[in-house]
């Protein structure tokens, strides 16, 4: 007997909705732009051990020595006499026009702010200057 | 006999531009933000011009303009800051310390810190800065 064909209708592929995805990818993006910080930040090393003793050795006696001392007030004082902001880079440029291996100490007070210290380096690495050690003294025990 | 134009079928506004810009986006900020602990305080890097870029990485000990200490985010006093230290430091030899000190920040609070972590075995200490505008 032949059959009479009855089939059910075939459903059309229903569709995924996008909306969920569209509300999760809104509220992550909120998220990141509000939880963010954007800042530029650089460093300027303060300790550098090479891993090999040959490299850490440095010539020490290469070179003469200026000391720099870092007052309270943050001004740095050379040789006794108080060096303006923006000066002591023209002389540490003269010094190590003399002496290229000029080593640079600096030694700063304790009531200096880190900004006074960050820029008496920074006029040190301005001027050229390629060995600088800052020193501290410390209460004897 | 009376001839209308068929109107135009209805087409809905098409989201799938609204998904590419959400998606880029949300790549973008993903990308470019640097998932770091910030400090219970305000810290404000010292401005430098002759710093170098810093790689992501290493542990970050952050020091308020009162001295006060923070270490990854989390405050610590000083008395039990050296042993925190040392426990990161011995999970990981080559940890970076970075010293993030606020500008105002006496140096009696961070140079001590500073020969510190060099005394405990870190070998790699940097003082976090902010680069200086370009005149």
């Amino acid at each position: 007997m032949a059959g009479t064909g009855l089939r059910r209708p075939t459903r059309p592929a229903r569709l995924i909705s996008l909306v969920p995805m569209i509300d999760v990818m809104l509220i992550m993006l909120v998220f990141f732009m509000v939880t963010s910080t954007y800042l530029n930040l650089d460093m300027i090393p303060a300790v550098h051990q090479q891993d090999s003793p040959a490299q850490a050795a440095a010539p020490s006696d290469a070179g003469g020595t200026l000391m720099i001392r870092l007052g309270s007030d943050g001004i740095p004082v050379v040789q006794g006499a108080a060096v303006p902001a923006g000066v002591l880079s023209a002389l540490l440029a003269g010094r190590l026009a003399d002496d290229p291996l000029l080593q640079v100490l600096v030694l700063p007070s304790g009531g200096a702010t880190t900004q006074a210290l960050i820029s008496v380096m920074d006029e040190a690495a301005r001027a050229g200057a390629v060995r600088l050690r800052v020193v501290r003294l410390e209460a004897r025990p | 006999m009376k001839l209308t134009r068929r109107a135009p079928a209805q087409h809905g506004e098409t989201i799938v531009a609204l998904i590419d810009v959400v998606f880029f986006l949300l790549i973008f900020f993903m990308l470019i933000g640097r998932m770091d602990a910030t400090a219970p305080f305000d810290v404000i890097p010292p401005v430098a011009a002759s710093g170098s870029d810093m790689p992501a990485g290493g542990a970050t000990l952050s020091i308020a303009a009162d001295g006060a200490l923070a270490l990854d985010g989390a405050g610590v006093e000083r008395a039990v800051l050296e042993a925190a230290l040392s426990e990161r430091l011995a999970g990981d030899p080559a940890l970076r310390l970075r010293v993030n000190a606020h500008r105002d920040a006496e140096l009696r609070h961070v140079l001590p810190l500073v020969g510190a972590a060099e005394a405990m075995g870190f070998r790699d200490v940097v003082l976090v800065v902010t680069p200086a505008p370009a005149p």
